[in-house]
């Protein structure tokens, strides 16, 4: 613990000093006493250090939430010797606001009284944050010493993303072999009907298809596509951002790629995400949520493109949805590459013009200027049409189903042989 | 209320020497000090109440030396009282700004301040006696050798206990 005069010592010195110099220049007896109170006031000063002796703890409520919910702090003191002023300054991270209460405390705490104070925090974007430091502030009896020291207690919080809850989604091309939602292309034990065919030794009467049979005379089986699941990666841009915390372009990307990451987990898909190792079910969510509340634009002189990455590293015949604004080059050309290396591609464009302007003041020239952007980017996403990229654009807040609901694309069917 | 009362000082500060010299100087230099203490507690300015102090010390001798009365230990007792209470509450007042406070924060203050009011009247009555005793048999000319000498070293004093907790929190850094 660090104790040191305040700037209410060096104020009363000052005026201590002021008095007595006047008190010698007019000869007057009464500037000495009236210097006497604040020369007395600093006589602790010379005293020993009282024994500083409380106790802190805090909690805090909940450790994962997500963006717009709240979390409380509270902090309890225990005070084992008399503490005349206690100041404490509770964590309150970038990006959240008290919603009530105060982050901020003073309390008098006698010998064994225990003083508790709580707030409420609501965090508005995502992230990851570390609410255990709390600042404490010991005044003597006057104010004029104080004694600072940091208590931490690491109580890290979580703050995930807003899921959206998606019925339609970008379909894969390819699936793999384990069981999962999907109708795959290959024939097998499933609940779609795939294919009929002639009855052969073997096959079971439930699969004899009797209309087929009846009207060609000869016993016909309904052969039934099997249900695979599939890898999805979902690459988010970080190269380049536009709007305002918490609603920027990157901040709609998050949401869309967790959205998205929930809606194919629950379908048994493995997802993959900023080199997060493939996997499935709800490790794998908890997995995805924190590597998307650590995204974030960091810039860089260094110069990288998806050029360096090794073939080996995306999983073979996986879709790959890219979620971008398209504000970086590097990302488009990152995401034309993946096409041409035959990857099954769906570029999620989230749209920076709406974002923009809400977090401009509303003029014509802005108006203007959003009208002449919005002409380019669709020029530019026409472009990508014209390379064979499935493009879907996203008008942040709209509904992200709404965007998705342009991405049914035909199921791959096997055509009936013979 | 705690700004309330910084203010209530104030004006017994802005007060006290017109009632001793009601003369035009002696009340402009009393308004401008109270201006001054109204600003720092507007803004919860530590230097204008600091300023404001010192302009309400310079008139408060002003107005002793012009007026020339007889000597009033209990004013000047309360009158020193004042000033580190009006700096005090101000203190107070940025320290409970936009914090939650417990009611005995304020309760145990205004407690303290009245027992340290009384503690400084005695040691003031006190110190005027041993301060009458010393005088009786100390010849004229030293006196005022004496007191800017023992103002000095009470300054200086103090300034070696500050540049000591100074040191020791600079110590307690490394």
């Amino acid at each position: 613990m660090t104790g040191r005069v305040t700037p209410l010592g060096f104020s009363v010195l000052a005026v201590a000093g002021c008095a007595l110099s006047l008190a010698v220049l007019s000869a007057r007896p009464e500037l000495f006493v009236a210097a006497l109170p604040l020369l007395l006031a600093l006589v602790p000063l010379a005293l020993r250090a009282p024994a500083l002796d409380h106790r802190i703890a805090h909690e805090v409520s909940r450790a994962r939430v997500l963006e717009g919910e709240s979390v409380t702090v509270t902090v309890t003191v225990q005070a084992r010797a008399s503490i005349a002023l206690l100041e404490l300054l509770g964590p309150l991270p970038a990006g959240s606001v008290v919603v009530s209460g105060r982050h901020r405390a003073a309390m008098a705490l006698r010998a064994g009284q225990t003083g508790r104070w709580s707030y409420e925090v609501r965090f508005e974007g995502r992230g990851a944050h570390d609410m255990g430091t709390i600042a404490v502030r010991v005044r003597d009896r006057f104010g004029i010493r104080a004694w600072e020291q940091r208590h931490v207690d690491p109580k890290p919080v979580r703050v995930y993303p807003h899921i959206a809850l998606l019925r339609s989604l970008p379909r894969p091309a390819h699936a793999r072999a384990s069981v999962g939602d999907y109708v795959s292309s290959v024939l097998g034990e499933g609940i779609e009907p795939g294919d009929i065919r002639q009855f052969a030794p073997g096959d079971r009467i439930k699969q004899v298809n009797w209309r087929a049979s009846l009207r060609l005379g000869k016993l016909y089986v309904t052969q039934h596509q099997r249900e695979r699941n599939a890898d999805v990666v979902l690459m988010l841009d970080t190269l380049a951002e536009g709007g305002r915390a918490p609603d920027t372009t990157l901040d709609w990307s998050v949401r869309a790629g967790a959205s998205l990451a929930t809606a194919y987990l629950a379908r048994r898909d493995r997802g993959l995400i900023h080199w997060v190792k493939p996997g499935s079910g709800r490790a794998q969510y908890e997995r995805l949520a924190d590597a998307l509340a650590w995204a974030d634009v960091v810039f860089t002189y260094v110069a990288k493109d998806l050029a360096v990455v090794p073939p080996r590293v995306l999983p073979p015949q996986a879709v790959v949805i890219a979620i971008t604004p398209l504000l970086d080059p590097r990302f488009t050309r990152a995401t034309l590459d993946l096409a041409a290396r035959g990857f099954d591609l769906v570029v999620l464009v989230v749209s920076p013009v709406e974002v923009t302007r809400r977090a401009l003041a509303p003029s014509p020239t802005i108006d203007l200027a959003c009208r002449l952007w919005t002409l380019d980017r669709r020029a530019r996403l026409a472009e990508l049409h014209r390379q064979g990229v499935a493009v879907l654009e996203w008008s942040p807040p709209e509904p992200l189903e709404l965007a998705l609901a342009g991405a049914r694309r035909p199921r791959p069917r096997l055509v009936a042989a013979g | 209320m705690i700004r309330l009362l910084a203010v209530a000082f104030a004006v017994v500060l802005s007060a006290a020497p017109v009632l001793i010299m009601p003369v035009p100087a002696v009340a402009v230099i009393a308004l401008v000090g109270l201006l001054l203490a109204t600003v720092g507690v507007a803004a919860l300015w530590r230097w204008p109440v600091t300023a404001a102090a010192c302009v309400f010390l310079a008139d408060y001798a002003a107005s002793l030396w012009v007026a020339a009365g007889p000597v009033n230990v209990a004013g000047a007792a309360g009158f020193g009282l004042a000033l580190l209470f009006m700096l005090e509450s101000v203190d107070l007042a940025r320290l409970v700004r936009r914090a939650a406070v417990e009611g005995a924060v304020i309760g145990s203050h205004l407690g303290r301040w009245s027992g340290f009011g009384a503690a400084t009247l005695l040691a003031a009555a006190l110190a005027v006696a041993l301060a009458s005793a010393l005088a009786t048999p100390m010849p004229s000319a030293i006196a005022p050798l004496l007191a800017a000498g023992s103002a000095l070293g009470v300054m200086t004093t103090i300034a070696v206990i500050f540049t000591r907790v100074a040191s020791s929190r600079r110590s307690a850094g490394r």
